[in-house]
């Protein structure tokens, strides 16, 4: 950190924004609409951060779109929800702070950018229906599809997704057999959404934001790093950043937003902070953890929740537009029909249709041998996943690339080539199989997660549309990786209730906000929810850009004076 | 089955143009995200292609076979995408608007097969006119700096918009020359 001020500012706003994801955009376009001036700072090429590269799904309980159809739903329901599932390692205030303003940027950002949301039917929480306070439907929001050629210049300077079909909306996948079933997808529409290019997922999520941003005039500057922050001794009031080879010291009148996402392509803080060993990332490579070298020389606190690594794979030849190799989730493909994943013993290990049970068995420790139970792992699946699934890009009816998977023709073979206890795979499979056989998985109850049975199943398969045999020829394994959370992490910055970051003796760093991704979820400690992240963004810059802009939002403390006088 | 067409007028003689483009790897030089052009044999190529769609790029394998060299109007062509179930063909043709100029046309479809045909054709549709848009302006451009003259890209088809593209040229060098003056 600068601890001088520069002989000159090269540029100057009230609030710089660092990243333009949707947590930096709503902070700037909230903190522009309270009458302040605003800029952004990008360092790649494309503005929208992870944000584009989301299903675009924003999770916020008692929102009123829900309300509008009338599904029965409350903040207190959605904090019952989150304290049931945070392990103890969330904190109240955080929590109801969150619970409490999300549903109001919902709405702010609705009147004021024209934010256009709707409640992805029947989808339901994580947990449905086995944690109190969860909902059949109605927290998950997404956007609708968005015009992108009203961007202007800025239509291709806006990221899209290399890992969602971002011209279809939820509804128009999981109404035409969900992701398992491609082959049935409407592809009129999505033809006519990518000749028009109309966004939706979490490339139209950004760019209503990014619209937002253009018609206040906020200057995006793209290909312009944050370095490090500068101090005047009392407060943080500017940011020195690097353009090409040009070295920009930028005067923050009233403060700094970080909004960096995480640090997941930095193996290692991987490593010290995240605790993961080199995972691979589906994020782009500009997301290296800034806020924590930045906010970490200003004295902020970095605090940390449980979470758990996931689980990716390559396909040969494929990249993300800056060049680096692409790596895809393995989520909705584990739990598919036809396909297990098992450990180095060819033994299961989780409910592999609820990622939540696979990610944290896979960070299972045997402490008498101090190594990972479960890792490595690989997916195995026989030839009707093959006929009827895609697995990633490889389409059903095209050959399975040799790079990625090794076939055999028999379950023994396949243990062998890949060096797994061939007994166990084969004794593994027939359990498996008999399972498939009732519908009932006995050991790790696949299918009754209804949410895993609509994101990773195939509701065409009965009974149990996560559970298929392995019984046909030839079999293939895939190995796979471990995966940082693309973007969502353990460890972030520490923040207070307007999104200060908070140092080591508890009290707010003047002028230094931190928001989303890059910030500590003690709001939600343990628990992971789809959505989540998106809303933490976008609540984070609505707060953010009310108190810098002098209008900090007193909600919380009008609601804990409330729930006070009840609890007196 | 999605198709695309897009002509353009160069500014050199046919026969000009047919010597560029009677050789297999100028078209593969300037086909966009073409990274490598193994000539098998005078009818048949690998190319090696880096195709970018939402975000993605994924890099394919292609076998092109030229079916017909009918120079210098026509050459026909196919290919075929070496792991995805993606085959395709097109026609280049060129006429001769006078001495001095050709008008150039190409067209390009694609075809998916099997089950996933539909999203095959859904994902080409906006590429497909990009690439054959792309591919010919290179195309003009290469050879017009080659042989040395060089006019504005005309989006028309046929004889008409080439008349418009000399009529254009011809008004613009006289009113250049009158300020000139």
């Amino acid at each position: 950190m600068i601890r001088s001020l520069p002989q000159k500012w090269h540029l100057e706003a009230d609030v710089v924004a660092i990243g333009s994801g949707a947590g930096g955009l709503s902070a700037a376009i909230t903190a522009h609409n309270h009458g302040a001036t605003a800029l952004v700072l990008e360092s790649s090429e494309l503005v929208g951060g992870v944000t584009a590269f989301s299903m675009g799904e924003v999770w916020i309980p008692g929102n009123h779109l829900a309300t509008e159809l009338g599904i029965d739903d409350s903040i207190d329901a959605g904090m019952e929800y989150i304290n049931n599932l945070a392990m103890g390692f969330s904190e109240q205030r955080a929590v109801l702070n969150q619970a409490l303003h999300a549903p109001v940027a919902l709405k702010y950002f609705e009147q004021c950018i024209d934010l256009k949301m709707c409640v992805v039917r029947h989808l339901p929480d994580y947990y449905y229906p086995h944690v109190n306070g969860s909902t059949a439907e109605g927290r998950c929001l997404e956007a609708l599809p968005f015009a992108a050629a009203s961007l202007g210049e800025w239509q291709h300077k806006t990221r899209v997704s290399p890992h969602v079909p971002y011209s279809l909306t939820h509804e128009d996948i999981f109404s035409n057999g969900g992701l398992a079933n491609m082959m049935h997808w409407d592809y009129t529409v999505m033809g006519e959404r990518m000749a028009n290019d109309e966004r939706c997922a979490g490339p139209g999520l950004a760019a209503y934001f990014v619209k937002g941003a253009l018609q206040r005039d906020i200057p995006l500057l793209t290909g312009t790093r944050a370095e490090e922050l500068i101090s005047d001794g009392e407060r943080i009031v500017g940011v020195r950043a690097v353009r090409g080879d040009e070295e920009l010291f930028i005067k923050a009148r009233r403060g700094v937003v970080i909004a960096v996402s995480s640090f997941e392509r930095k193996p290692t803080l991987s490593r010290r902070v995240g605790l993961m060993i080199e995972p691979k990332s589906m994020v782009m490579d500009t997301v290296q953890g800034c806020h924590l070298r930045m906010a970490g020389e200003a004295g902020a606190q970095v605090a940390r929740v449980p979470d758990v690594s996931m689980l990716g794979f390559h396909v040969p030849g494929e990249e993300q537009e800056d060049g680096v190799p692409l790596w895809r989730g393995a989520l909705p493909f584990m739990g598919l029909p036809h396909t297990i994943v098992v450990n180095k013993k060819g033994e299961r290990f989780s409910n592999e249709a609820f990622y939540r049970s696979v990610y944290f068995g896979l960070d299972e420790i045997d402490g008498m041998t101090q190594s990972y139970k479960n890792f490595p792992c690989w997916v195995i699946i026989d030839s009707q996943c093959r006929e009827k699934y895609p697995f990633g890009s490889v389409m059903p009816g095209q050959e399975m690339p040799a790079e990625l998977a090794v076939a055999a023709d028999s379950l023994a073979e396949l243990a062998e080539k890949i060096g797994i206890n061939s007994e166990g795979l084969q004794a593994t499979v027939n359990r498996f199989n008999q399972f498939c056989e009732t519908g009932d998985d006995l050991d790790y109850q696949r299918g009754t997660y209804p949410w895993g049975a609509i994101m990773c199943g195939d509701p065409k398969q009965t009974p149990n549309p996560n559970l298929g045999s392995l019984s046909r020829g030839p079999f293939y394994a895939i190995a796979l990786q471990r995966m940082a959370g693309g973007g969502i992490t353990s460890s972030g910055i520490l923040i207070d209730e307007h999104c200060r970051a908070v140092g080591w003796n508890e009290q707010p760093i003047d002028g230094l906000y931190v928001v989303g991704n890059s910030a500590a979820r003690l709001d939600n400690g343990a628990l992971m929810q789809s959505g989540i992240t998106n809303a933490r963004g976008i609540t984070h810059g609505y707060l953010a850009g009310c108190h810098i802009a002098g209008k900090g939002s007193d909600l919380l403390q009008k609601a804990l004076a409330e729930r006070g006088e009840q609890q007196a | 089955m999605i198709a695309a067409e897009h002509s353009l007028v160069i500014d050199t003689a046919i026969d000009n143009v047919w010597h560029y483009v009677k050789d297999i790897r100028q078209w593969a030089s300037l086909f966009p995200g073409c990274r490598e052009c193994e000539v098998i044999d005078d009818n048949n190529s690998k190319w090696i292609i880096k195709v970018g769609a939402g975000g993605l790029v994924k890099t394919v394998n292609v076998l092109v076979t030229v079916e017909q060299w009918r120079g210098p109007e026509a050459v026909l062509f196919s290919y075929q995408l070496e792991s995805e179930p993606v085959v395709g063909g097109g026609v280049y043709r060129a006429v001769a608007i006078d001495k001095n100029s050709t008008e150039i046309t190409l067209q390009i479809k694609v075809e998916g097969s099997g089950q996933m045909a539909p999203m095959w054709e859904a994902m080409s549709k906006p590429l497909l006119p990009q690439m054959a848009k792309s591919f010919a302006g290179k195309l003009k451009n290469s050879i017009e700096e080659i042989y040395g003259q060089k006019t504005a890209m005309s989006p028309g088809p046929g004889w008409l918009a080439a008349l418009r593209q000399r009529l254009k040229s011809f008004w613009l060098r006289l009113v250049g020359q009158k300020i000139k003056q």
